[in-house]
């Protein structure tokens, strides 16, 4: 998802929104020009649906990304995250300015779950895929989960940091990471129930995204404004520093390429689009210059 | 290229007398249907020429070459659906196709302003009541669109009506929200909403009309730009004072918001509401209430409380709220505005501020990531960072008005970016005397006198366009502001002298603090951080109205408002939609 950089509301926008890159690397974009898209998740049932959270809404991307639907009304803004629930075909959540929302219908009605916590202010969610009902929340105060669908939250660590992004493992469904602005990496190693601090990457900085590689259940990378892309091998006890080829290390988004093993992808800035095959270690541009790239996702393909 | 609207504008001034609204209305209206410059005005033109029923084939093709590529979000949601409404038959078909399928292919953006907001769902709430079996670059149906937006907009009502507005009195921004009130008005269906919109109608000519001085919004404001902020006969406000009251001068180019809210319902206020904007005989004081805008970070509560005095009077107008970050960017919180005969190119102004900019301001009312925020607003808004800037609230100023005197205390703390305090001394000062006492005695225009006591030492710089900067780099700082009528004293001297028989008393640590009895009598003990104290009693801000004064009342959460002068009396009720007429 990116927007051009030098966007206000109001100006000329040029192509924006979401792009898919087909199988030959071809990026195109899908559906309308948007400027304020931040995540996406796919439908579990029809991976061909998928879920924008977007400045204007939660939209629904359909026919890929040819046809679009807002499931939201006025009442939400600004909309940070979302996540569709592995456990639950059609339940979604997402994070937005004032809380976070759930739908049990695929987004026909919503129901706000983030009234219990002190600051609603959400920019991370993610369904926990282990255990129905289990969600995983990160704000201004830091990471909560809870057990009952957002009944009721319990600080689960960072207290007092925002939170950026949270992942899941895709190996080990236990082990999460999450990012945040200033206070470095937190891990979990216990299904999310407590998050600790990994060393000193990322400190005083902001961390904007984490990816686990779906190839090497120990490899994680973590993208942000000043560490730029920094890797670690051994199940985030170390990090190393991956930058060689980047214009900058100020990067936005970061993610391992599931069908390529030591594949991973940046963006940098409003630089675009930037590949490694190396895992970081060396890096060339791959295309969408000129965009700020602000979440990428790999969505299982079901146009055969 | 556009200065061949000026002579338009007054065209139609009769020889003797002022013209009437009707006539100010025509010629605002054809400065752009009209408009006989280069190139064209574009969807204004489009609209206004179709109001007038004139070149119906010239607005088709015009209006197809601009819907090949659509931009400008709900700023171009809201001349469209004005042509749309305006159409009437007009129109060629292909024309009228072309503005349909813009509907369905083009997704403008809902913004993230209570002004964006406003002019989106107005207008979505308009077409989709047009073309109620249509589809939608939202996926829904017309009538879905319209509950949606029907919910917003009441719910904006409400609020407005309840805790007042968070981009308030704003001299540009106040036309964005005039504009789909007139259209509401004029062009909605159900009789409540219209009834709703033309009640906003007379709320928002009420907000503004006590706080006007020759047409010129006066003392504190959400949202300004800075070039209407030193001069201020640049606002949007003073096509509004120009239309409603005939007050001041028009922009030379009127702001196309007025052209579109005349286009529409083109509302004249009611005679009560024209006496509130005209008559300075007596001076008075208004207070207002308003709201911050939303804080998504940092903060318990969505909105906090704004807290506005203003005091007008035929010479003059001081106007303050209470300080600290209440909106991002763009806040304005204290001045003075002397009256002139004509404003235009005058800068009638004189305030102080400490310039703040921070990451802590923008992600507590935007969404933004902090890296690049700051760079991000400057592209729009160029002083955002600059140490010389006039414009911006600041967490580290406190003020207390009463009155024609103004207290603005700071206590900045070391590590702020730009640890000093700016003082605007406008290129239209007069007789500025910097006495040995440390007070500044000054004059504006013909008409007032200004006192201004800087508690620490400052210097000078000069303000690019002429001025100059007081510069004062202590963190422990305040000024101490008097006004007065010319008429008051014989001359500036005498001012001065009055003023120094005032016992002024202050301290700096541990924080500034404050003792002086004003002008008017009033003893006024002012400690930052601390409320302030009127003759011994603590302002009680708790009991602050939404409105109060001669003017203008209504009490928080009554979604009553009443509006007085002499013995003409409107009270409009909110809840119930009901406007009632009495002369006493």
């Amino acid at each position: 998802m990116t927007v051009t950089k030098e966007y206000v509301v109001g100006a000329k926008l040029p192509p924006s929104g979401l792009f898919v890159q087909d199988a030959g690397g071809r990026w195109q974009h899908a559906g309308f020009n948007h400027p304020f898209i931040f995540s996406l998740d796919y439908d579990t049932a029809d991976p061909s649906i998928l879920y924008l959270a977007a400045g204007n809404g939660l939209i629904r991307s359909s026919e890929h990304g040819g046809k679009w639907k807002i499931l939201t009304g006025s009442d939400v803004t600004e909309l940070r995250d979302v996540s569709a629930d592995r456990n639950t075909p059609g339940t979604i959540y997402f994070a937005h300015s004032h809380g976070i929302r759930v739908s049990h219908d695929r987004g026909a009605t919503w129901k706000e779950i983030g009234a219990g916590l002190h600051r609603t202010f959400t920019e991370a969610v993610r369904a926990d895929r282990r255990q129905a009902g289990a969600v995983v929340a990160g704000g201004e105060e830091g990471i909560f989960r809870s057990e009952d669908g957002g009944g009721t939250w319990h600080l689960a660590g960072a207290a007092g940091f925002q939170i950026t992004r949270i992942e899941q493992s895709p190996h080990d469904g236990c082990e999460w990471a999450a990012t945040t602005q200033s206070g470095g990496v937190f891990l979990s190693h216990d299904c999310a129930k407590t998050f600790e601090s990994s060393g000193r990457i990322g400190v005083g900085a902001t961390l904007y995204d984490v990816s686990f590689d779906s190839g090497d259940a120990k490899r994680i990378a973590v993208a942000g404004w000043g560490p730029g892309v920094a890797i670690s091998e051994d199940g985030g006890r170390t990090w190393q520093s991956r930058n060689a080829g980047l214009p900058v290390p100020e990067v936005v988004s970061v993610i391992f390429d599931p069908n390529v093993r030591g594949r991973i992808y940046a963006s940098v800035r409003d630089d675009g689009l930037y590949v490694s095959n190396d895992v970081g270690r060396s890096w060339s541009k791959q295309g969408l210059d000129g965009s700020v790239i602000n979440r990428m996702k790999f969505v299982p393909d079901v146009r055969k | 290229m556009k200065f061949a609207i000026l002579p338009l504008l007054f065209a139609c001034v009769p020889l003797h007398g002022q013209p009437s609204f009707e006539q100010r209305k025509l010629a605002m209206i054809d400065a752009y249907a009209h408009y006989q410059g280069k190139g064209d005005y574009g969807y204004a033109e489009i609209a206004a020429k179709l109001w007038r029923h004139e070149d119906a084939g010239w607005c088709s093709r015009k209006l197809q070459e601009l819907l090949a590529q659509p931009s400008g979000d709900m700023f171009w949601m809201y001349p469209v659906t004005a042509i749309a409404y305006l159409d009437q038959g007009q129109l060629e078909e292909s024309a009228r196709q072309a503005l349909h399928r813009a509907w369905r292919t083009y997704m403008p953006y809902r913004g993230d302003t209570e002004n964006h907001f406003l002019l989106y769902y107005t207008c979505l709430y308009l077409m989709s009541q047009m073309w109620p079996n249509a589809d939608w670059y939202t996926g829904n149906s017309s009538a879905h669109n319209m509950e949606e937006a029907r919910q917003w907009i009441e719910s904006w009502v409400h609020l407005t009506t309840t805790r007042g507005q968070g981009e308030y009195d704003s001299p540009h921004y106040m036309g964005v929200f005039l504009l789909p009130m007139s259209y509401l008005a004029a062009w909605a269906s159900d009789p409540a909403m219209k009834k709703r919109a033309a009640m906003m109608l007379d709320l928002l000519i009420a907000d503004y009309a006590p706080e006007n001085l020759d047409g010129l919004y006066v003392g504190a404001h959400a949202r300004v730009y800075e070039s209407q902020l030193v001069e201020p006969s640049n606002g949007v406000s003073a096509d509004f004072g120009w239309l409603w009251f005939g007050l001041g001068h028009a922009q030379a180019v009127p702001a196309n918001y007025a052209l579109y809210y005349l286009l529409a319902s083109g509302y004249e206020p009611p005679e009560v509401l024209k006496q509130i904007g005209t008559d300075r005989s007596q001076p008075y004081t208004h207070l207002e209430r308003k709201r911050t805008r939303n804080r998504w970070r940092f903060h318990d509560d969505l909105h906090g409380p704004v807290y506005k005095t203003t005091y007008v009077r035929r010479e003059y107008a001081v106007g303050s709220d209470q300080g600290g970050v209440l909106q991002p960017i763009q806040q304005h919180s204290w001045d003075v505005t002397w009256s002139v005969p004509d404003a235009r190119g005058v800068q009638n102004t004189f305030f102080t501020v400490h310039p703040y900019s921070s990451t802590q301001e923008l992600q507590t009312y935007f969404v933004f990531n902090p890296d690049g925020a700051t760079e991000g607003v400057v592209k729009s808004k160029k002083t955002y960072d600059s140490p010389d800037k006039l414009l911006g609230g600041s967490p580290f100023e406190k003020i207390v008005q009463d009155q024609d005197t103004v207290i603005a205390l700071y206590n900045i703390p070391p590590e702020t970016r730009f640890p000093h305090v700016n003082g605007f001394f406008s290129k239209d000062l007069r007789e500025v005397v910097e006495d040995k006492s440390g007070w500044i005695f000054m004059r504006g225009g013909d008409s007032t006198y200004i006192a201004c006591r800087p508690l620490q030492p400052y210097s000078w710089k000069p303000i690019e366009g002429g001025g100059r900067r007081l510069f004062s780099p202590y963190l422990k700082n305040g000024f101490v502001v008097q006004v007065s009528g010319r008429s008051e004293f014989p001359d500036l001297a005498s001012f001065g002298k009055a003023i120094l028989a005032l016992p002024l008393e202050f301290r700096l640590d541990p924080v500034p603090a404050v003792r002086f009895p004003s002008l008017r009598g009033t003893t006024i003990e002012f400690t930052y951080g601390m409320p302030p104290r009127l003759n011994g009693h603590a302002i009680d801000y708790d009991q602050w109205p939404l409105f109060g004064g001669p003017f203008v009342q209504s009490e928080v959460d009554s979604q009553r408002l009443i509006l007085k002068h002499g013995s003409l009396q409107r009270t409009l009720d909110f809840k119930n939609l009901t406007v009632a007429d009495t002369r006493n």
